[in-house]
Parts: C-alpha cells; sequence; structure tokens
C-alpha cells in the first residue's frame, strides 16, 4: 500500500514540476483571465442603462457581475485544457502503449497529473482571484451565502471538477476509434461554452432551450455552481440538482471505464 | 580569398539551468541560474571552391553550430565568416540565393501536400524561371530516381525517399555551396548508399563547394578528402582522412606468427598484449619504439609471419573524441556514444 | 515592382497549397467550417437573447438598435474570419516554429521572413464566416433605419482591411515573443481577452474605470477602433467628430504595422543570438 501512494505521490510530484518551468505563461496567463469580466460589466451597464430597468430574467447588474465572476470559479475548477487532445495525441503516436505496459491505471494518472496541474494552478491563481472578488464584493449584494449552502456549492465545485475531467477524457478516448479529434474537440468546447452558461445565465433562455439545457450534464460546469451560491437554487431544488450532478459523474466514469477496455482492447487488436 | 573563410568564429549563449526537484522548481518560479554554453570557440577555416570537407566530432561538438552560422541562421558572439564574399548573418537574399541548406532531422517540405507543390513554393520564392526550374527539377528526380513519388503526400513517404525529396527542394535553385547536417541520419544502408552516391556524383559534376557533417564514417569515406575533425568547440585535426591516424593514433598493432611451436611467455615485455590465438599474437605497441621491438622479437624468436598495421580508423577516431572531452563528464558520455555509433557503423560494413 | 509580383506569386503559391492540402481533409474542412458557423450563430444568439429584453444597447446617441447591432456584429466576423484565414493558423504555428527549429528554414530563403512566417498558410475554412457575415450584413442593413451614402458604403471595406491589419499587428507582435518566453500557450488565451475588447460598441465603456479603458484600447493598443470605424461608419449617419476617429484609425494602422515589424524584427534577432 505505502509503494502505491509512493508511486502516485512521485507521479504527482514530476507532474508538478513539469508544470512549474514555464513561468512565462503562468503569470500571464492568471493575470489575463479576468479580461472579460471587465467588458461584461460595461455591457450589462449599458444594457441595463438603454432597458430602463432594474431586473433582467430576475438578475439585476450587480447579480450578473456576480454570476460571471462566479463562473469563473467554476470554469477554473471544470475546464481541463489539452486533456483531450493530450490523451488522443497519446493514442496516435503509441505513447499510450506505456499504460499498457506499466503498472500504471492510465485514467487514474491522467486525473492525478491533472489535480497536480490544477493544484499548482491555484497555487499561483488565488492570489489574483482573491484580489479580483476583493474588488468586486459590491456586486454581490447579498453577501456571503448561509453555510449549508456554501457547502453545497464547494460539492459542487468538485463535482464540476470530476464531470469536465470525465467528459473531455472520454472524448480523447474517441481517439482510439477516429484519428482526428481535434475538430470533434472543438464542437465541445464550442457548445461547452454556450451551454455550460459562461456566457450568460441559464435560466434567462426561452423554450425550448431551457428544456434542453436541463437534459444535458454541462449546466453542471459553470451555471449550477455560480447560481447555487447566489441562491438561485434553493431548498429541494438544490438536493435534486447535486444528486443529477453526482449521476452525471458516476455515470461518466462508468462510460469512461468502459470505452477505455473497449478501446485497448481495438488498439492491441490492431497490434498498435 | 577562399570561398569560404571564418576567422576565430565563437559563439556561446545561455541556456537555463533546471534544478532537480520540487522545491528547486518552485524556486525557479523566481529566479533562474543560467549557465553560458560555448558551443563554438574560436575556429579559423578556409574552403576553396570544390570542395567536399566534412565535419566530424562527437555530439555537441559544435558542428551544427558551425552550418548554422554559416547558412546565418544564428549570429556569432565572436570572430567573422565569409562565405561566397557574404557575411551569412547579415541574411542578404543575394547570398540566400546561392546556398542552401539540408538537416537530416528537420523537415522543410510540406508535411500533408506532395513534394512537387513544395517543389513550386520553391521556385516562387527563389525566384526561377520555369524552364530552369524543369529542368533542374527534371534532373534531380531522374538522377535520385523519384519520379513515381513526385505526386504523393510527404507524409506516406519512406525516410529514405523523403530525404531524397528534401535534397531535391535544397538544390532546386543550384546553389553554389550546400551545407548538410547529418543528412543520412537514420537510414537505412540501402538508403544511404543512394545519397551518397548521388552526392558524390552530383557534387563531381556541378563542382559545387559542400561541408557536410557526419557521424557516418561510411558517408565520410565515401565522399570527403578533407576531414575538420571539431571537439569541444575547436578544430583538433583538419587533412586527410587518413592522416587522423598519423596524427592521433599513439600505437601500431603488431601480429606475431611464431615458428614450431615456440611461443614465449614473457609477451608483455614487447607491448599490450591484445590477442592470443596460438600460434599467433596480437600487440599493441607504442610507435616510438616499434623499430626496436620489431628487432628485438626478430633476435629472440624464430618467426613464420609477421605484420604491423595502423589500429583501425574508427577506433583513433573514438580515441580523439574521448581525450577531448574527458575533462567534461557530461560531454564524455556524448563521446562514447559517437563513438559506439562510428565502430558499430563501420563493422557492419 | 518586380518584387512585388513576386511576393504576390509566392503568396498565390501559399494559398493554392493550402487549398489542395484543405481538399485532402475535405470532412476535417467541412467540421471546421460548420462549428466556425455555429460559434457565429451562438455569438447572435445571445445578442437576440440580449435585444428579447431590450430595445438598445447604451443610450442617447451612443445608443445601438437591433439592426445596427447586427452591421456592428457582422462587420466583427468580417475582420475575424479574415484574420483567421490569413493569419491565425500562421500566428499559432510561429510558436511551434521556433520550438522545433523549423525557423532556420524560414530564414534561410531568400524572401522577408516576416512575410514568409505571416502567410504561408491560408484557412480557407475560416472564411465560412465571411460568406455568414455577408448575408447577416445584407439583413441587418435591408432593416437599418436610414441609408448609408455611398461614400459611406466605399469607404467601409476599406476600414475593415485597415481593422484587419490592426489585428494582424497585434497577433504577429504577441506570436514573436514566443522567442522570448519560450513555449506560451497563453498567447492565444491574452489574443482572447484583448480582442475581446474589440467586440463591443466602444461607448459601453464609460464612467471612472471605462474612459481610461476606452483611451487605452483606442490610443495605446488600438483594439476598439478595429470594429467599431468600420461599423459605425456603415451603421449609423455621419458626425464630424466622428471623422476624427476614422482618420485615427488611419494614423493607428500605420502605427501599428510599424511597431510589429519592429517588434518582429527584435525577436528574430534575439532568437538567433539565442539558438543553439
Amino acid at each position: 500500500m505505502t509503494a502505491h501512494i509512493l508511486t502516485w505521490w512521485t507521479i504527482l510530484r514530476i507532474c508538478l514540476e513539469e508544470r512549474l518551468v514555464y513561468r512565462g505563461d503562468f503569470a500571464l496567463g492568471t493575470l489575463m483571465r479576468f479580461m472579460p469580466i471587465v467588458t461584461q460589466i460595461f455591457l450589462w451597464t449599458a444594457i441595463f442603462a438603454a432597458a430602463g430597468q432594474t431586473e433582467i430574467a430576475g438578475y439585476t447588474r450587480d447579480n450578473f457581475v456576480a454570476y460571471y465572476l462566479l463562473t469563473m470559479v467554476s470554469r477554473a475548477f471544470s475546464s481541463m485544457p489539452s486533456l483531450a487532445s493530450g490523451i488522443a495525441l497519446q493514442i496516435r503516436n503509441g505513447e499510450i502503449k506505456k499504460f499498457l505496459i506499466q503498472p500504471i491505471d492510465m485514467i487514474g494518472f491522467l486525473l492525478l497529473s491533472r489535480i497536480a496541474h490544477k493544484l499548482v494552478y491555484y497555487a499561483v491563481a488565488w492570489a489574483p482571484f482573491a484580489l479580483v472578488f476583493f474588488l468586486c464584493r459590491s456586486f454581490f449584494t447579498h453577501g456571503w451565502p448561509a453555510p449549508e449552502i456554501l457547502a453545497a456549492y464547494v460539492g459542487s465545485l468538485v463535482m464540476a471538477f470530476l464531470l469536465g475531467f470525465f467528459l473531455e477524457s472520454l472524448i480523447g478516448m474517441i481517439g482510439f476509434w477516429f484519428l482526428e479529434v481535434s475538430s470533434l474537440l472543438f464542437v465541445y468546447m464550442l457548445f461547452n461554452f454556450f451551454f455550460s452558461g459562461h456566457m450568460f445565465p441559464l435560466d434567462m433562455l426561452p423554450a425550448p432551450w431551457d428544456t434542453v439545457v436541463q437534459l444535458i450534464p454541462l449546466q453542471y460546469l459553470a451555471y449550477f455552481p455560480a447560481a447555487v451560491f447566489l441562491g438561485k437554487i434553493q431548498g429541494p431544488e438544490l438536493v435534486q440538482g447535486l444528486c443529477v450532478q453526482a449521476g452525471w459523474v458516476i455515470a461518466l466514469i462508468v462510460a469512461n471505464r468502459v470505452a477505455f477496455a473497449c478501446g485497448v482492447r481495438r488498439y492491441s487488436g490492431y497490434g498498435g | 580569398m577562399s570561398l569560404i573563410q571564418l576567422d576565430g568564429l565563437a559563439k556561446s549563449y545561455t541556456i537555463y539551468q533546471k534544478q532537480e526537484g520540487l522545491k528547486a522548481s518552485l524556486a525557479g518560479l523566481f529566479s533562474r541560474e543560467y549557465r553560458t554554453v560555448e558551443a563554438v570557440r574560436g575556429i579559423d577555416l578556409q574552403v576553396e571552391q570544390g570542395e567536399f570537407v566534412a565535419f566530424l566530432g562527437p555530439n555537441g561538438a559544435g558542428k551544427t553550430t558551425t552550418l548554422k552560422l554559416l547558412s546565418g541562421v544564428i549570429t556569432p558572439t565572436a570572430g567573422t565568416a565569409k562565405v561566397l564574399g557574404f557575411v551569412p548573418w547579415r541574411r542578404e537574399n543575394a547570398y540566400r540565393r546561392r546556398f542552401a541548406l539540408v538537416m537530416g532531422q528537420k523537415n522543410q517540405l510540406w508535411w500533408d501536400l506532395p513534394a512537387q507543390e513544395s517543389f513550386r513554393l520553391h521556385q516562387q520564392i527563389y525566384r526561377i524561371d520555369a524552364q530552369s526550374f524543369a529542368a533542374t527539377r527534371d534532373e534531380l528526380v531522374d538522377l535520385l530516381d523519384v519520379r513515381g513519388l513526385l505526386t504523393q503526400p510527404v507524409r506516406e513517404l519512406s525516410l529514405g525517399e523523403r530525404m531524397k525529396m528534401e535534397l531535391i527542394a535544397a538544390l532546386l535553385h543550384s546553389p553554389e555551396v550546400l551545407f548538410l547536417d547529418e543528412p543520412t541520419i537514420g537510414l537505412d544502408v540501402v538508403a544511404q548508399h543512394n545519397i551518397q552516391k548521388f552526392l558524390k556524383h552530383y557534387q563531381e559534376f556541378r563542382k559545387i563547394t559542400i561541408l557536410l557533417t557526419s557521424h557516418y564514417m561510411k558517408d565520410i569515406a565515401a565522399l570527403c578528402r578533407r576531414v575538420v575533425v571539431i571537439a569541444k568547440g575547436q578544430i583538433v585535426y583538419d587533412g586527410s582522412l587518413s592522416g587522423i591516424i598519423d596524427q592521433f593514433s599513439s600505437h601500431k598493432v603488431l601480429t606475431l606468427q611464431f615458428a614450431n611451436d615456440t611461443m614465449p611467455s614473457d609477451l608483455a615485455r614487447y607491448g599490450d598484449v591484445l590477442e592470443i590465438a596460438e600460434p599467433k599474437v596480437t600487440l599493441k605497441v607504442d610507435r616510438n619504439v616499434i623499430a626496436d621491438v620489431l628487432s628485438a622479437v626478430l633476435a629472440n624468436h624464430t618467426l613464420e609471419d609477421v605484420s604491423v598495421e595502423d589500429p583501425p580508423l574508427e577506433e583513433v577516431i573514438a580515441e580523439v573524441f574521448s581525450q577531448s572531452q574527458s575533462s567534461s563528464p557530461s560531454a564524455a558520455a556524448g563521446a562514447g556514444q559517437g563513438g559506439q555509433e562510428t565502430i558499430s557503423d563501420v563493422s557492419s560494413a | 515592382m518586380t518584387g512585388l509580383v513576386a511576393y504576390v506569386r509566392v503568396f498565390l503559391t501559399f494559398a493554392r497549397n493550402s487549398l489542395v492540402r484543405d481538399m485532402t481533409f475535405r470532412s476535417n474542412f467541412m467540421i471546421e467550417s460548420i462549428s466556425s458557423l455555429s460559434w457565429m450563430l451562438m455569438n447572435l444568439g445571445f445578442y437576440v437573447l440580449i435585444f428579447s429584453y431590450t430595445q438598445n444597447i447604451g443610450q442617447g446617441t451612443d445608443a445601438w438598435d437591433k439592426y445596427q447591432f447586427f452591421v456592428f456584429i457582422s462587420t466583427t466576423m468580417f475582420v475575424n474570419s479574415l484574420v483567421q484565414a490569413f493569419f491565425m493558423p500562421n500566428a499559432e504555428e510561429f510558436s511551434e516554429l521556433i520550438r522545433t527549429g523549423g525557423l532556420d528554414f524560414a530564414l534561410l530563403k531568400p524572401i522577408d521572413t516576416q512575410f514568409l512566417i505571416s502567410l504561408h498558410r491560408v484557412s480557407w475554412s475560416s472564411l465560412s464566416n465571411f460568406g455568414f457575415a455577408v448575408l447577416l450584413m445584407a439583413y441587418a442593413l435591408t432593416h437599418l433605419d436610414y441609408t448609408p451614402s455611398w461614400f459611406q458604403v466605399l469607404a467601409y471595406p476599406f476600414y475593415v482591411l485597415l481593422g484587419v491589419a490592426i489585428m494582424y499587428s497585434l497577433m504577429i507582435s504577441l506570436a514573436a515573443t514566443s522567442i522570448w518566453l519560450g513555449r506560451n500557450q497563453s498567447l492565444y488565451n491574452f489574443w482572447f481577452y484583448i480582442t475581446n475588447f474589440s467586440r463591443y460598441p466602444m461607448e459601453i465603456y464609460r464612467g471612472p474605470l471605462g474612459t481610461p479603458l476606452r483611451h487605452f484600447f483606442t490610443y495605446l493598443i488600438p483594439v476598439l477602433v478595429v470594429i467599431n470605424v468600420p461599423a459605425r461608419l456603415l451603421a449609423k449617419p455621419l458626425l464630424p467628430d466622428y471623422g476624427y476617429l476614422a482618420l485615427f484609425a488611419l494614423a493607428a494602422t500605420l502605427a501599428s504595422l510599424v511597431a510589429s515589424r519592429w517588434i518582429f524584427t527584435q525577436a528574430l534577432l534575439s532568437y538567433r543570438s539565442a539558438s543553439s
């Protein structure tokens, strides 16, 4: 057991080191991430000024800004840059073989290196995040939510991370069947951006789109955690939402296992 | 003035020294240690028109850096160089139209397109008129026997075929000077031979000047009369291939075949015993004392046969490399590798 | 003159080779076209959604109504599709060229290196957005309250091209920095975040924070000029105080091109002295 933990610890450490080598990326990346929020503030200010209302679809201007800030947090958990393309590339260039040869589980390895990736990111990014949220505290007109809401929020964030991971790794494993995954991935990213609620709060959508959004898991990547924090989803609705999110995570873990098993069988069938 | 003239050419650059361990990596976020690498330290060289010169040296000796300096891709830290009367790193178009660089490990053709499309692009970039373009292309294509492959995407070609296409692309504008960096790397014996044959023919026919770096002794033995050995960024030898032995080998190989089982037991006093296969023995003997040793042997023993030979070339070169590199441990590994490659390559012949 | 002709011919060969390449991966080409079109549609959908809650964006003379704003959006699409078709794939490949050393070959060619690096690949699929933008523009123009003059119609494509030139300058400058920064994944993000400012009417940037921001992105990094000048030129009646901005756009374009040329040259110099 200790040997096992040691192996995983070593992997985690190597991944951390690898990620720390490029500091130029780091500094730029975290700083720039908040730029779009600025334009959103101005855009919604202009919209509210023209509309002459204090609320649009149940959101005040401050609500909108708070919502966008919170989706940034959700995305910091659920986005998985170059995960799927990395898997597809490893399948294509045969690097995947090392997971078949070495006694390491691929999905576990990738999950761990992604956790390392995220930890390093948060280690640097918490400061700009804290700064921005402090500067923007006036947009959170209700203050901090109740402890149980906060707990639900944290839970939904962790699940957003898992959901994002397993969705992308599943797409990456399509590479076992089709060589070209990048365009598919691009389509996924587009839909993700729109239907996760990164562009606008999903409850603004008219019928029939509101039902479409409910039927796919993408809303749990950005909209759902943010809406929980803002108190838009409460009581039994909240419990139900968290359960559905957990259900999606479990379903995707199963799907990943199945896809990997089938993919490997197909891969070794072809002789690599 | 020679066609290629290098005076005290030097190039050093700084690289980021990655530290081992997580803590050091974290620290690397804030401050970094840099290390200066002296890739080329003062090279003087003259090459005349029509010469075919080989650069020989272990990995990291500075061969590729020298070629890059001469093609103007990088600028030197000190020294001067003139090729065809131009300073390479000024990158004048007039110069760039008159030379070509081929790198065995890099590919400059469009990966997804048939090679002929890349050729056409070269025609436009080098502004080759349609007639001479067609003539040169056809000539090269026939010489290298790749006519049937022109319409196939480059990614579908074998490494050897791709190298041939790279060569054609580089020669389309009929360069007067050609720099070849490991042109046969990774190729099988047949493909290597084809490339060698082509280069030899082309160079003799066109009388162009070629500088070649290679790990393969066969390339060099087949093509170049002049060899420049570079180690640790400096020229340690400049002359013929066979001259390397005269200059660098400290010993000769003496083979004695004793008559009627009179094999002596005290052979070690004549030199290092390399091999004993009675009644034959092979000894390594210092060059300076070979005459004394021979007369002593002849005076004391009855011999059936005797031969004095130079040690194998590849062994001498490996020795040169490891001597010049022994002061830096990391580079010595590279030298050993280079030497091994040389040996295995020649022994496969 | 012969030099210019030669460069045009090289460019045409680039365009032709890229088309041949795109056509060998036809299904990929289709998917790319469709996905960039759906991205456009999603963007449009967002604004349709917004205009279902409000009549205008902004107030008074600064207000953009739905169809004026559609002119704005189609201008964004024109500029973006041109940038994506001609420059984006090259800028992305630039840092790859630096990493793999492929830049060496570019330096050997008897042709301007910046030209070679900036244009050697054309992404034809990105031009499908251009087609969509034409349709949207036609729709918006027929629903506008007023009819633009001939001068406005003629000046419009010219200013779209100026916008493309500014975007190109910014992009190649950013790409050139990867010589200094090593691997630079944030490049693409940085580009996205900066150009993000350009995608909205400049009038929305007002107030104690907005005004300096507007000035910064107008005068220092002139991305606000890119879409706003041509869009406004076509969507709204010409106002004299607006003329100066149109003149400024001309100067800003020239300055951007010169600056990007300088940055590119400097970056190459340091590549050539740092590379092994």
